[in-house]
């Protein structure tokens, strides 16, 4: 019988610092048959394992279009995480996945998109927008509005200007005030004050918004200024989690289970949820 | 006693003395426990009772922040409950000054008889900053707060390591001897942390053995020996009888009881150059 | 009419079932004032009256306090991994209060919930609950609250109802009339019950005030004696909070399953040091909402048995039912007041 808490093991085929902190890793199955045969949705999530230090949670932020491996990003901040930390090629470490919702895509195809994230929010955007960039044809004008306390804290930065090449593509990218430097060539200004007057038209657009609290909560009633319905702005939940599968019982957000119902809701959605999160 | 309780402390809100009474309310059950209550509202003092079932030690709830939120406190404490604030006094987790302590005069608690009630010297409690009602007839003097360790040592090391393993089997790590004790005050305890992991979470009889022995030695020194503990102890684990060898030994080692003198440095947490062990000096 | 076996044979059974290899659990006092369930090594352990029910629950022998769900070794870059299976032993568990046997189908929903947890399922088919009618009870018990009962028959195998010179036996399922083929003989009666504690809440009162109210600060008072320990949930026959952690040495280790409860401080600590329920009036709520709203709007069962343990085991008297009576006389709050 399947053991549902069993990870796979997958391969560390690259690691990517991005800040002080921050690194992100790339990794393949080990079992080719498992190589070939997986798959997910972007903004799904996974419970990603060192052994002996334990299984932490992130979303899987590479895109789904991308077959035999899988990437994700982390911030090191506790006891998973600082094992991770010393990960190299080569290393193994545990999946288990993929679990949870994933974006609405195909609700979005023929919308505009436009993506804010601040910090660390960056990956669970990232694969969303790759996904859209790779069925170009399928999506409208891609604004993505990303930003940082410091130029060095922006994470897959050199990934921006990828972006920001591409057709109907407008990249704006900002750092707090003070955290530029002599040689910033981006915004420079709270994610909500740099929307408000970045002008992006909400004109048939979903928005993905994905932040500390703080910054979702300023950034929502710029969003609704500029014309955004609650039901067409969506965001990836943060809990904490243990098994990832409904089962241990702790990340629930009032009556839903974030790892099972989520954790990409829409604002409309969330407005109906106690604030347990 | 009752009545009078309940006057001191509806005066004591009525002035504004105090901002809320911790005390004995209302048991769910017609003989069952009274459990904790917070009375604010003078009116409400009438829920306060008195009788020996009252078996909690309210001194835990004062080094606990929703409880610190509501104001400047009276208490309400038998003789046993009020060492611990010399404890905790001590540690500088409470500002005695800024509490009002009514402590119950008090024959004992529980039916059967606590096993803390036999060798009580405080039937009157000390400290207190008023006392309701009188010392009760004793018969006799109190026996040895020690006497069930005695018998216990009585036996051989390999008998007591099997009765240390068949009472840590049972134990469910729900930490109802942690939360209970008013000296286990630790916004994070160590069976809590993870960087490293110093005692595993899990119920096994080495990780509980390890909890066990390390709770007790943490209360070295400290523990009063309410028993509450014990009392909480939803599987029975005998935990006072090793918090008894540890105070014992601070009696034998230090001539220290914890929470009789509050004049008295704490044995562990206070150093001196008179201390007999030599690294000191 | 009815099948029955007589007093001194249930600890004959039980020897003989232990003789097969067969693993049995029951109430057994294992000192003085504290009657536990334990698994037995003979049937001079097993504790029948005496009692009102044992202060712990049947839960732990389909779902440990402790168990292992993989293993894992280093060797120098690499890790391998072991799959682990829960034991295969068949088990029995005897002497069972209806209360405790009623949370079994109340947790096979969970535990199969889209991913079937082995570990629960396989445990709970090598499983015979035989269940005692309850010829007593006391003012924390509320089962009949819970449509449950004093000869409830969820969750049992094998129901025994006393009666004069033996038990009654009433085999419910294939596993039951298996365990007892050959056992029983006819009698002329039937046993008879006493009724069951008065029936004091309505948990749907209940529900419809927890969907319309979590904001309430009626939490914030209730919970102030609260003391944040497991006393409650460890106890509970339905509680099935757990922990996922590594446990092990350089040379490799194990991944492991604990009990867990909400009412710890750490339980939904995030790792930037944010607590959703920082305090324990969020977390006493929180517990309360996943008994009788969460679960019940998911699978349609309450999350309780009404059995009373958390009430009696905890240091400070707040059982799940004070805080329903609460709960119960208050209506749907307004937001914002």
């Amino acid at each position: 019988m399947n053991n549902i808490y069993m990870p796979d093991l997958m391969e560390v085929v690259e690691v990517q610092q991005h800040t002080p902190d921050v690194k992100s890793v790339k990794i393949k199955f080990q079992d080719p048959a498992l190589a070939e045969s997986f798959t997910f949705r972007v903004g799904q999530f996974g419970m990603f394992s060192v052994f002996g230090a334990g299984e932490s949670t992130f979303n899987i932020c590479s895109s789904s279009n991308w077959k035999g491996f899988l990437e994700f990003c982390f911030r090191k901040t506790g006891k998973v995480t600082e094992s991770l930390w010393q990960a190299d090629e080569g290393d193994m470490i545990g999946f288990r996945g993929p679990y949870g919702n994933s974006y609405p895509m195909e609700e979005w195809e023929g919308k505009n998109l436009i993506f804010i994230g601040g910090g660390i929010a960056m990956p669970p955007i990232r694969c969303a927008v790759w996904y859209a960039l790779e069925n170009r044809a399928k999506y409208g004008n891609i604004t993505v509005l990303y930003g940082a306390r410091t130029v060095k804290d922006l994470v897959y930065a050199d990934e921006l200007d990828k972006w920001a090449e591409q057709e109907r593509v407008r990249v704006i990218r900002c750092v707090d005030p003070g955290g530029e430097t002599p040689e910033w060539k981006g915004e420079v200004g709270l994610i909500p004050h740099v929307l408000e007057r970045a002008g992006v038209s909400a004109e048939n657009s979903v928005a993905l918004v994905i932040g500390p609290p703080i910054m979702i909560k300023f950034t929502l009633p710029v969003l609704d200024k500029m014309g955004l319905a609650k039901a067409d702005v969506y965001t990836s939940l943060e809990n904490r989690m243990k098994c990832g599968i409904g089962k241990c019982g702790r990340c629930n957000c009032g009556p839903v289970y974030v790892c099972k119902e989520g954790p990409v809701f829409s604002f409309e959605q969330l407005s109906r949820l106690p604030v347990d999160y | 006693m009752i009545g009078q309780l309940r006057d001191k402390c509806r005066r004591l809100l009525q002035d504004g003395a105090v901002q809320v009474v911790i005390g004995y309310g209302g048991a769910s059950t017609p003989d069952g426990m009274p459990h904790p209550i917070f009375v604010r509202r003078p009116d409400d003092v009438d829920k306060l009772v008195w009788n020996d079932r009252c078996m909690s030690n309210l001194t835990t709830y004062l080094t606990r922040d929703a409880v610190k939120a509501l104001g400047k406190p009276a208490i309400v404490v038998k003789g046993c409950d009020a060492r611990a604030l010399v404890v905790l006094e001590q540690e500088c987790q409470i500002d005695r000054s800024a509490m009002h302590v009514i402590g119950m005069a008090c024959a004992g608690v529980g039916s059967p008889r606590a096993p803390k009630c036999a060798s009580c010297d405080v039937h009157v409690p000390a400290l207190a900053d008023e006392v309701i009602g009188e010392a009760p007839e004793t018969t006799g003097p109190a026996d040895s707060p020690y006497s069930e360790l005695e018998e216990f040592l009585k036996k051989s090391t390999v008998e007591r390591f099997a009765y240390w393993r068949e009472e840590t089997a049972r134990c469910i790590r729900c930490y109802a001897c942690r939360e209970v004790c008013p000296t286990c005050y630790c916004r994070r305890c160590i069976v809590d942390k993870n960087r490293p992991t110093c005692i595993e979470t899990s119920a096994t009889v080495k990780a509980n053995f390890a909890w066990h022995v390390t709770r007790a030695f943490h209360q070295a020194g400290r523990c009063t020996g309410c028993g509450e503990c014990t009392r909480a102890c939803p599987v029975g684990i005998n935990m006072r009888l090793l918090n008894q060898s540890l105070a014992r030994a601070a009696e034998e080692h230090f001539s220290y009881r914890a929470g009789t003198d509050r004049e008295t440095p704490p044995i562990i947490g206070a150093y001196g150059l008179e201390d007999k062990e030599s690294f000191i000096r | 009419m009815s099948e029955m076996i007589a007093q001194e044979a249930l600890p004959g059974l039980v020897d003989k079932w232990l003789a097969q290899g067969k693993r049995v659990a029951g109430p057994s006092v294992v000192k003085p004032g504290y009657c536990l369930y334990v698994e037995l090594e003979s049937s001079a352990q097993l504790a029948l009256e005496g009692f009102v029910r044992p202060r712990n629950s049947i839960k732990e022998f389909v779902f440990p306090r402790h168990e292992t769900v993989c293993r894992y070794h280093f060797s120098g870059h690499t890790v391998e991994t072991e799959d682990c299976d829960p034991p295969q032993s068949e088990q029995v568990i005897v002497g069972a209060r209806p209360c405790d046997a009623a949370a079994l189908p109340i947790l096979d929903h969970l535990f199969t919930w889209d991913y079937e947890d082995k570990f629960y399922t396989e445990r709970r088919k090598a499983t015979t609950v035989v269940t005692l009618a309850c010829q007593t009870h006391d003012d924390e018990c509320f089962c009949t609250s819970l449509d449950l009962g004093p000869a409830a028959e969820q969750g049992s195998d094998v129901l025994l109802l006393a009666m004069p010179g033996g038990y009654e036996v009433r085999c419910l399922t294939d596993k039951g009339k298996a365990l007892f083929a050959g056992e029983t003989r006819t009698a002329e009666q039937a046993a008879v019950v006493p009724p069951g504690p008065p029936v004091t809440v309505t948990p749907e009162t209940v529900m419809t005030y927890l969907q319309a109210s979590y904001d309430d600060p009626m939490w914030i008072d209730l919970a102030l004696r609260c003391l944040g320990c497991g006393a409650c949930a460890y106890t509970c026959p339905t509680c099935h909070c757990f922990d996922i952690v590594d446990e092990g040495t350089a040379a490799g280790g194990c991944r492991v399953k604990n009990w867990d409860c909400c009412q710890f401080a750490m339980f939904t600590q995030h790792a930037s040091g944010h607590n959703p329920r920082p305090g324990q009036s969020q977390r006493q709520r929180q517990r309360i909402q996943h008994k009788f709203r969460i679960y019940p709007e998911k699978f349609g069962v309450m999350l309780c048995t009404g059995c009373g343990n958390c009430a009696r085991n905890c240091p400070v008297g707040l059982g799940v039912l004070s805080t329903l009576k609460e709960a119960a006389g208050h209506g749907p709050v307004e937001v914002g007041s």
